[in-house]
């Protein structure tokens, strides 16, 4: 693979050190509103870190906080056992790649790569190979000498990404470094980001609010909402025990239906008896994934279900195709709720109007005391 | 740049429009060739005299001498005194740098008599009337505030992400701008150039109150030409500058290209 040249080059003293970054109440206050508000945040040295949320809750600003570019209106960033709060940009050695790209424009895709390394005061010779071996990994050999303008936006990002690289920060900082790019590239970025990673240990927190990027690629992720943190976890965690309804509804699809809690196990929703995994009583939110509820006839003998399997019966109101799936869209009194089934050939065997019935399992279910 | 097809009443238009504008450049042209003794239109024979005048003329030429010295020197001192300027004002922001920038380019706002009487009461006491550093001191008034409005405004649209991303990489600040702000400056700066040598070289009203018998400036050596007798040699003059203009045009073509430099 192309990054293991990388490696081959000589070892630097900057990933060898101790690069675990914590942030700890880190808050950043515009006006009266807080972008950022009392983050605490441990990210372990060499590990890969997704920032998920929707736009404008804080992303870009932790980011350009813990690279040194904005002060912080309170809180730390200790990186290691230093505290780095107070230390100039220039100093802090983390790659950024930045959203907007930020090329120099009056320098060649080489030189911008360059730049760096020559801040820190690199041979000549390595400085080339180091470019070369740079542009390789991005696939960018062809175009060194080209100016940022003479290329797309997906070769500008991974120019902005080599140039952030070839430095081997130890600290990587990535604000959405993949959103310009096909989803094929997208792909093969996301892989070549990840090994290089692992195989330099960088510490690197990734901004992104395309959660797939997110829980594929990254050891942790943390859920970000109006500046503060609703959610730290494993993906399969963040994705399989969402701690809020935010968490569950912005990490996958899911279903929601408003039901009444009884504290015994059961909650009331949809005119019918659901068991439920939590002792919650009154007002509650439910819910599930729509690939993991199954579509049957309402009629049907088997519709009963058993033991383990909740049942909503409903009015089949839309299908759609989206390629490798078939959504069904059911009414169930008033709610419309998804299921997701493995389309054969886009073949439906159910009239839209036809009455059906959901099932899926209680462990399934997800239940969240309902705010408001 | 794409040619669009121009239908032919804009296209004469266009025409007239141009035609008017350049009317009294282009009338100098045939003046300057004149035989006759007196300015006029058109000129009844035709010679080369009044270059030839021109050639033995050493007040006007001296005075030209003097004009592109103090152009250049005034340039010089704009520039290097409006670089940091509006890069404090517009990159650093502190408390009232808006105020600043409102101060340092009030002059533009003000009649240049008023300026040039000001300057003539401060001088006239100091002792620096008839002097070139006087009239150094002179111009700047009037071309700092050119520099400091195109160069803040040039800085103004430079995107910040770049320096950012060059300070993420390691740069000082002292580097950063070496190496990244001020190159992607540099139209700004070649506009700020030509913006300031043209007005220095032009400027008359100031200059007036500030020369002396010995020392005099190429308009303001005409100008008083002019007042004595009406012969055509300032068409041959005016003809010399057009020319050096449009050599100066065409080496910023060139280099930066016009467009880039002037329009936006
Ligand atoms: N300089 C500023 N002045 C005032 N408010 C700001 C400033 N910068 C950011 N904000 C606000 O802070 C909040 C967080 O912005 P931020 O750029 O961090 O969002 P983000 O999560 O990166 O969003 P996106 O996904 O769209 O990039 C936003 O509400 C934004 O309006
Ligand atoms: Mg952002």
């Amino acid at each position: 693979m192309m990054h293991q040249t990388i490696l081959s080059g000589t070892p630097t003293a900057l990933t060898s050190r101790d690069a675990h970054l914590r942030l700890d109440g880190l808050t950043k206050r515009y006006g009266d509103t807080e972008a950022v508000a009392a983050l605490n945040l441990d990210v372990p040295k060499g590990e890969l870190v997704a920032l998920l949320g929707p736009s404008g809750c804080g992303k870009t600003t932790t980011l350009r906080m813990i690279a040194g570019l904005i002060t912080p209106s309170g809180g730390r960033i200790v990186v290691g056992r230093s505290d780095i709060t107070q230390m100039p940009v220039y100093r802090r050695d983390m790659g950024l790649v930045f959203q907007s790209y930020a090329l120099f424009p009056h320098m060649t895709v080489a030189r911008n790569v360059a730049f760096g390394l020559e801040m820190r005061g690199v041979s000549k010779p390595e400085i080339e190979q180091r470019v070369r071996e740079a542009l390789a990994m991005v696939r960018l050999e062809p175009l060194a000498e080209r100016r940022p303008r003479e290329l797309s936006g997906g070769q500008q990002q991974r120019v902005a990404l080599a140039r952030a690289l070839v430095i081997r920060p130890s600290i990587l900082l990535l604000d959405e470094p993949l959103s310009n790019l096909d989803a094929k590239l997208r792909d093969e970025m996301r892989n070549e980001i990840r090994d290089i990673q692992q195989n330099l240990g960088i510490t690197a927190v990734f901004v992104t609010h395309d959660q797939v990027e997110a829980l594929s690629m990254c050891d942790k992720v943390v859920v970000m909402k109006g500046g503060k943190l609703e959610q730290v976890g494993t993906p399969v965690d963040v994705y399989e025990h969402p701690a809020t309804p935010f968490v569950a509804s912005f990490v996958g699809r899911t279903n929601r239906l408003e039901a009444m809690g009884k504290g015994d196990g059961t909650a009331i929703a949809g005119g019918a008896v659901l068991r439920i995994p939590s002792r919650a009583q009154g007002p509650v939110e439910i819910m599930m994934r729509p690939h993991r509820v199954r579509l049957t006839d309402s009629d049907g003998a088997s519709a009963s279900g058993g033991e383990g399997t909740n049942r909503l019966d409903g009015r089949l109101s839309r299908v759609t195709f989206v390629g490798d799936l078939l959504q069904y869209h059911v009414d169930v009194s008033g709610t419309e709720l998804v299921v997701e089934a493995a389309s054969d050939h886009g073949r439906v065997f159910r009239a839209v109007g036809a009455p059906v019935s959901l099932m899926w399992r209680v462990e399934d279910t997800m239940v969240f005391g309902r705010t408001a | 740049m794409e040619t669009n097809p121009t239908s032919l009443p804009m296209k004469i238009l266009v025409f007239l429009l141009f035609l008017f504008l350049l009317a009294p450049v282009i009338l100098v042209v045939p003046i300057s060739f004149s035989g006759e003794q007196i300015l006029s239109f058109p000129p009844q024979s035709w010679s080369l005299r009044w270059y030839t005048a021109l050639a033995g003329n050493s007040a006007i030429i001296s005075a030209f001498w003097t004009s592109l010295l103090l152009g250049a020197i005034v340039t010089v001192l704009s520039l290097a005194a409006a670089i940091p300027a509006a890069y404090v004002i517009v990159r650093m922001r502190t408390m009232g740098s808006g105020f600043l920038y409102n101060l340092f380019t009030a002059p533009l706002l003000l009649p240049t008599i008023v300026l040039g009487l000001a300057i003539l009461i401060v001088f006239a006491s100091a002792g620096f009337l008839g002097s070139f550093w006087g009239l150094v001191i002179g111009h700047l008034v009037i071309t700092l505030p050119y520099a400091l409005r195109v160069l803040a405004t040039t800085l103004g649209n430079l995107p910040l992400a770049c320096e950012e991303a060059a300070s993420t990489l390691g740069g000082r600040p002292l580097t950063v701008f070496r190496r990244v702000t001020l190159p992607m400056m540099a139209p700004g700066i070649v506009a700020a150039t030509a913006l300031c040598f043209l007005v220095s070289f032009d400027e008359v009203v100031i200059t007036l109150f500030l020369t002396g018998p010995r020392l005099t400036t190429l308009p303001v050596e005409l100008f008083h030409h002019v007042e004595s007798r009406a012969d055509p040699l300032v068409a041959s003059v005016s003809v010399l500058l057009i020319l050096l203009t449009l050599a100066v045009v065409m080496v910023v073509d060139r280099t930066v290209g016009l467009s880039k430099t002037f329009v936006k």
